[in-house]
């Protein structure tokens, strides 16, 4: 069958009315994460994987993961509209890839053109949505079609790369982004062995037979570790709202953004390929690209509207590109696409090259699914944006609480033990503490996924070299592999010790 | 950042390290025609952590901690609801879902901002009350319900 059938095949899923509804709730779970400062996307989207998991309770398994990937993403890509909103009109990012949008477009909004930046911001963000899917359902099968040819030395090496290159970038410091990721990896091996059949640090504890459940301690780093943080330190109250004004953009503002729009798309998409770099990285290098070109640089800062499309358009793009590795690799290559893995995994799904080939219905449904949801959020972001300006006014004194109760809920409602209740507590404790020091939890978490597939694939290839370990270097693919993981952590090291600036990629 | 969690971060997770390479000793070398046995992986991840703690804390004698912003902490809150996020889990399976759940929401409300009680009673009935009844009565999911007597 052709790309082109697939496709149509996957909009017939998307169509189907729970779909619908599944798409829509998402997307507008998703921008109210994105509006709401302090729960970014990753939390978001930990945080529902458990309640899309009870709503689907009723369906067979392959649908089920259908509809629950497609609320998923939904609030993934979601987010990424939502987090301009913040950044336009109170000068606070709702989430860390909208940094770059407060620069020109809080100044808009100071001079009364609210509305514009925050249309311009939609806008490019569905631009840049439908470039990146395009993208991906180009790259979908051919890429596929390659991994299919990998072996178990060529995945081991391509999972180390995936998780060298999130390690790299994250956080502020490499020893603390590896430490993360090589705890990350041994938390990963509690439970049985699935070669060997023996339990490894268990204890005898029956609970921790299964292993540790990736859900509750990505629900507790993320969610409930945030929730911890705005308790603990209460962020200063913010200023005052702008006014939005009228929505439509202008003509001129139009004509001014659509090259940004078009360049940041691009820009986006390919840095969103790339393992480690996500939006985060994606909105800054369209800024700085759009400053550069621009003929007038030394007016960015003051109200441009090229400094809000073209980021807005970036990180919308990075997120649409970011799903290429996941679907056609299973590599995630940032925290929020690990938490999507993980997801997939639960419904006993492997995201990888043969998803594609074993469970078309969940791919090319969530990839057509993913046209219906950008086309819900520019309704959503539109004509409503003063409708989701308002759920910046959501009080803290009930929004946290019931936070608590929801990550508390929705793990005990899959779990059914009190034992992941004391661990998400625990993991929310960890997951503050780990945060405010600089210790990034998204590398673990991406450690915790992919661990157990990087420990299989190892013992499976050395099982075929008979231990010889050289096997891993003497396979081209997997050497070459191998060296860029290697480049990615030493290049930005290099950097630093030459006193370069590097960018970060808080978004992880 | 602070010089004293890094330091406490670096020997707990060197101590972690460690556990993992003794207790990786412990497990059979190798099973069944296989080449490598369920110890390599975990054992190679333990010396490297043990590495990677010690380089954190050499790290820690080099670096200057910059000037602490004069954030407030606001301790006794975070421990009113940390404590009461606690009794939550115990009394969840004896006590139920919705006297617990509301219970703990209409402390932790309070907890956050005083007053505006008949507010916080009616939000944290109707979320008690409405999960309950949308998970348990109308998806048929299980949840312990309220408590036997």
């Amino acid at each position: 069958m052709s790309t082109l059938q697939f496709l149509m095949d996957g909009f017939s899923i998307a169509f189907q009315w729970q779909n619908i509804l599944f798409a829509f709730v998402g997307v507008l779970i998703g921008t109210a994460v994105g509006v709401l400062p302090g729960i970014g996307p990753m939390s978001g989207v930990a945080l529902l994987i458990p309640v899309t998991a009870t709503l689907t309770a009723g369906l067979p398994t392959e649908a089920a993961a259908a509809s629950s990937i497609i609320l998923l993403a939904g609030v993934y890509y979601g987010a990424m509209y939502g987090g301009s909103t913040t950044s336009i009109l109170l000068n606070t990012p709702g989430e860390s890839s909208s940094v770059v949008t407060t620069l020109d477009g809080y100044q808009m909004a100071k001079q009364g053109r609210a509305g514009s930046a925050l249309s311009i911001a939609a806008i490019g963000s569905f631009a840049a949505g439908i470039i990146s899917l395009l993208g991906l359902v180009l790259l979908a099968k051919p890429l596929s079609n390659v991994a299919l040819q990998f072996g178990p030395a060529e995945y081991f090496s391509l999972m180390l790369l995936g998780l060298a290159a999130v390690s790299g970038l994250a956080g502020k410091s490499m020893t603390k982004a590896l430490m993360m990721t090589v705890f990350g990896l041994m938390l990963g091996t509690i439970g049985i062995d699935a070669v060997s059949g023996i339990a490894r640090f268990t204890y005898d504890i029956p609970v921790l037979f299964s292993g540790l459940e990736f859900l509750t301690i990505a629900v507790g780093l993320f969610a409930l570790g945030e929730v911890f943080k705005t308790i603990l330190e209460r962020d200063h109250e913010d200023g005052t709202m702008a006014k939005i004004g009228r929505i439509l953009p202008t003509k001129q503002d139009m004509k001014e953004s659509a090259a940004p729009i078009l360049r940041g798309s691009f820009l986006g998409f390919f840095i969103g390929v790339l393992p480690g770099a996500g939006a985060t990285l994606a909105s800054f290098f369209s800024y700085i690209a759009e400053k550069k070109i621009s003929k007038t640089p030394e007016k960015f800062g003051t109200g441009q509207i090229a400094g809000v499309a073209g980021p807005e358009s970036a990180n919308n793009a990075a997120s649409g590109g970011a799903m290429i590795p996941l679907l056609t690799l299973g590599i995630p290559g940032s925290g929020t696409t690990a938490i999507l893995m993980g997801a997939f995994i639960m419904y006993n799904i492997q995201p990888g090259p043969l998803l594609f080939e074993d469970h078309p219905q969940v791919a090319w449904g969530l990839i057509a699914s993913m046209f219906v949801g950008n086309l819900m959020l520019l309704v959503l972001n539109m004509p409503l944006v003063k409708v989701f300006a308002k759920i910046i006014q959501t009080p803290k004194k009930y929004l946290l609480p019931i936070i608590i109760a929801i990550s508390f809920f929705g793990v005990y409602a899959v779990q059914y033990t009190t034992f992941d209740l004391f661990l998400l507590l625990a993991c929310g404790l960890l997951g503050y503490l780990l945060t405010k020091n600089d210790f990034p939890v998204a590398p673990l978490v991406l450690a915790l996924v992919l661990g157990p597939m990087l420990e299989n694939n190892m013992r499976r290839a050395l099982t075929i070299s008979n231990g010889e370990f050289s096997t891993f270097v003497t396979n081209p693919i997997s050497l070459v592999l191998l060296v860029v993981a290697v480049a990615w952590l030493l290049v930005p090291l290099l950097l630093r010790l030459k006193g370069r600036t590097v960018v970060l990629n808080e978004e992880g | 950042m602070s010089k004293t969690f890094d330091r406490f971060a670096g020997i707990a997770f060197l101590l972690i390290g460690l556990l993992f390479v003794i207790e990786s000793q412990r497990l059979s070398e190798s099973s069944y025609g296989s080449a490598v046995g369920p110890d390599i992986f975990p054992l190679g991840l333990g010396i490297f952590l043990v590495l990677l703690s010690l380089r954190l804390l050499y790290e820690t004698f080099r670096y200057q901690t910059s000037a602490k912003s004069g954030e407030p902490v606001q301790y006794i809150k975070f421990v009113i609801i940390f404590v009461s996020a606690l009794l939550y889990i115990v009394l969840l399976e004896p006590l139920g879902y919705v006297i617990t759940t509301f219970i703990f929401l209409l402390i932790a409300f309070q907890t956050m901002e005083r007053g505006k009680w008949i507010q916080s009673i009616v939000i944290a009935l109707l979320f008690s009350g409405g999960v309950y009844y949308f998970f348990a009565e109308f998806l048929g999911g299980s949840l312990p319900g309220f408590p036997v007597f």
